[in-house]
């Protein structure tokens, strides 16, 4: 098997971050927004355990993991506000969430 | 867990680590021993009384250790986790405290509500945790761990009153905000760990000469993704969207716990990781910071001119006062750290002094709102006139207000000249410029308020905003409290700074 270089495997998660990131940006459906910090998060992931091969430690993996449970747990409070959100304005358009001006 | 891995745990963790780290120790067996006393008895006066003796006790354990002669030098090593030393149980104490001062203050607000509060003082408990173990990290891992610990326990507080107009707007805002801020910032780590191949803060990044250049790359970008994940948790310049929403959005202790113990907490970070990895070598790094440092200056004080709610008015003077400390990153040589750490605790002492006076006095007049049917922010003109009705209160004000102006004879201007003589000794003349252009601005929106607190009222205003006897005894003790002490660390700055030594 040939090996990855670490530029290749840098350079993908920084395109899965990118990706993410206009996500959250572009995007107008809150549920939408929510996965693509996923994206985000996981981009980081595969950058961690990248790095983590090439120094032949579980340091990256073990940050991997954090990482996950920290997903888990944003997406649950996201959920929850989602959810609120949608018994509120019945609608998940971010656009509803701009009554504060100054 | 099986025998060996006791043996090997007991080899690393020493009596002396269990002291030195006994008020995190503490404030987590804390939350645990409220977790049962929840699972006990559902009552608020309860736990609101527990955890403010878990805050008291961690704050007199952190001073405790300060003053005694257990940290000499370096600090402590805790496996290669955590590091203690004398600046972070300072900034302990500081976090300790102004946690303190939004529990004692959440009474009145949470007393609106019918149902028991007692996730919203657990909650508070957790995010002083999170701070906690942010100030003493030393590790990237720890550090995350803090890091997270503290944001979602913040957004579940944001977003605590359900029913509130804007509950669900802020709370989502500053999930989003907290969320790209931790991305930013792993990914920053991630680039940095692929270039060191080690997490820990003491590996100096800038040894690691070795590596082609294209990994190079990565490793600047790795720094600055890094930096400006921590920029959005402290709401500097060109990543502070968002963050005024979320400041008036939030419950008003709220809104006083994040602009103190989060923001503490991550700046205390960012300063002992730049300092322990070296950056402060770095030119390139150095110019971002000097571009970030101007850009927040400007744009905290220009925008918070016209701000007519208060606390949109803070969470702008905020983004400038945190364009200030940013200073302190631009140390020239190791031998600095230490004036460098004075400065940036002497400043934040009196940032989060000023503030806690300044929330307590807006806690009392939302309280007062309230009570006249009224649920709204308090705004500048509900002030006027409230030297003439009010003086306790309107002296503390002033007081605070000057600090965060930094008038001479208070703590705010001492702060100044420490950070003034940081840059001038880095000889960055820019910032110089750019701290005393950014001050000459703020006098424009806070003398303002000094001037609404002494207007004389006029006849068609409603006296019932400032009825007298209004505040009961304890907040009157708290608030001339406070007022002895802003003044007696104003004219006497020495007896605090040679604490700090």
């Amino acid at each position: 098997m040939t090996e990855i270089p670490l530029t290749h495997v840098l350079i993908l998660s920084s395109l899965l971050f990118i990706i993410g990131f206009v996500g959250v940006v572009v995007r107008k459906n809150t549920l939408f927004m929510l996965m693509s910090l996923e994206v985000m998060l996981n981009a980081v992931g595969v950058a961690f355990i990248g790095a983590g091969s090439v120094w032949q430690e579980a340091d990256g993996q073990i940050m991997f993991m954090l990482v996950l449970t920290l997903a888990a747990a944003e997406i649950a409070v996201g959920l929850a506000l989602l959810i609120r959100m949608q018994r509120r304005y019945r609608t998940l358009n971010i656009d509803v969430l701009n009554q504060m001006k100054g | 867990m099986n025998p060996v891995e006791n043996i090997v745990e007991v080899t690393v963790f020493t009596a002396e680590m269990f002291v030195v780290l006994s008020p995190i120790l503490f404030l987590s067996f804390g939350i645990v021993l409220a977790l049962l006393l929840i699972a006990w008895q559902r009552s608020q006066k309860m736990i609101a009384v527990f955890s403010q003796v878990i805050l008291v006790f961690t704050l007199l354990l952190s001073i405790h250790l300060l003053s005694g002669n257990i940290l000499s030098g370096e600090g402590v090593q805790i496996t290669t986790l955590l590091k203690v030393d004398q600046f972070s149980y300072l900034s302990l104490s500081l976090l300790c405290l102004s946690a303190l001062a939004v529990v004692s203050l959440s009474g009145q607000a949470l007393k609106s509500q019918i149902e028991v509060h007692d996730e919203y003082y657990l909650l508070i408990l957790l995010v002083t945790l999170g701070a906690a173990i942010l100030v003493a990290s030393d590790h990237f891992a720890s550090m995350f761990l803090g890091f997270e610990l503290l944001s979602i326990s913040l957004v579940g507080l944001v977003g605590y009153f359900r029913e509130h107009k804007y509950a669900v707007e802020a709370g989502f805002k500053y999930l989003i905000l907290s969320a790209t801020a931790s991305s930013f910032m792993l990914l920053g780590i991630a680039f940095i760990y692929s270039q060191t191949g080690n997490l820990s803060f003491a590996v100096n990044s800038a040894a690691m000469s070795w590596s082609p250049v294209p990994l190079q790359l990565f490793n600047s970008v790795g720094i600055l993704l890094f930096f400006s994940g921590i920029a959005f948790k402290l709401s500097l310049a060109p990543f502070h969207f968002w963050a005024p929403d979320v400041y008036e959005g939030a419950p008003t202790p709220i809104t006083l716990l994040m602009a103190t113990v989060s923001k503490v907490a991550m700046f205390t970070v960012l300063i002992k990781c730049c300092f322990s990895q070296g950056y402060y070598n770095n030119e390139y790094f150095i110019d971002v910071i000097i571009i970030v440092a101007l850009l927040s200056m400007f744009v905290g004080n220009t925008l918070a001119l016209k701000q007519q709610n208060i606390k949109r008015l803070i969470a702008y003077s905020s983004i400038a006062h945190f364009g200030y400390l940013l200073i302190i990153l631009l140390i020239s040589s190791e031998q600095s750290i230490d004036f460098a750490w004075q400065s940036a605790l002497f400043y934040l002492s009196a940032y989060i002094l000023a503030n806690i006076s300044i929330f307590t006095i807006v806690l009392a007049y939302e309280k007062q709102l309230s009570q006249n049917g009224q649920e709204r922010d308090v705004r500048i003109d509900d002030w006027q006139s409230m030297f003439w009705h009010r003086r306790t209160e309107a002296v503390l004000l002033v007081v605070s207000i000057l600090s965060l102006a930094g008038i001479p004879l208070t703590m705010g201007f001492i702060g100044k000249f420490y950070l003034l003589n940081q840059a001038v000794i880095s000889q960055s003349w820019w910032l110089v410029s750019g701290l005393v252009i950014g001050s000459g601005i703020g006098l424009a929106y806070y003398l303002p308020i000094i001037f609404t607190v002494f207007k004389p009222s006029e006849k068609n205003m409603l006296k019932s905003h400032h009825p007298k006897g209004v505040l009961v005894a304890r907040p009157r003790i708290f608030i001339t409290l406070l007022i002895i002490i802003s003044f007696y660390l104003g004219v006497f700055p020495d007896s605090f700074s040679q604490y700090i030594m």
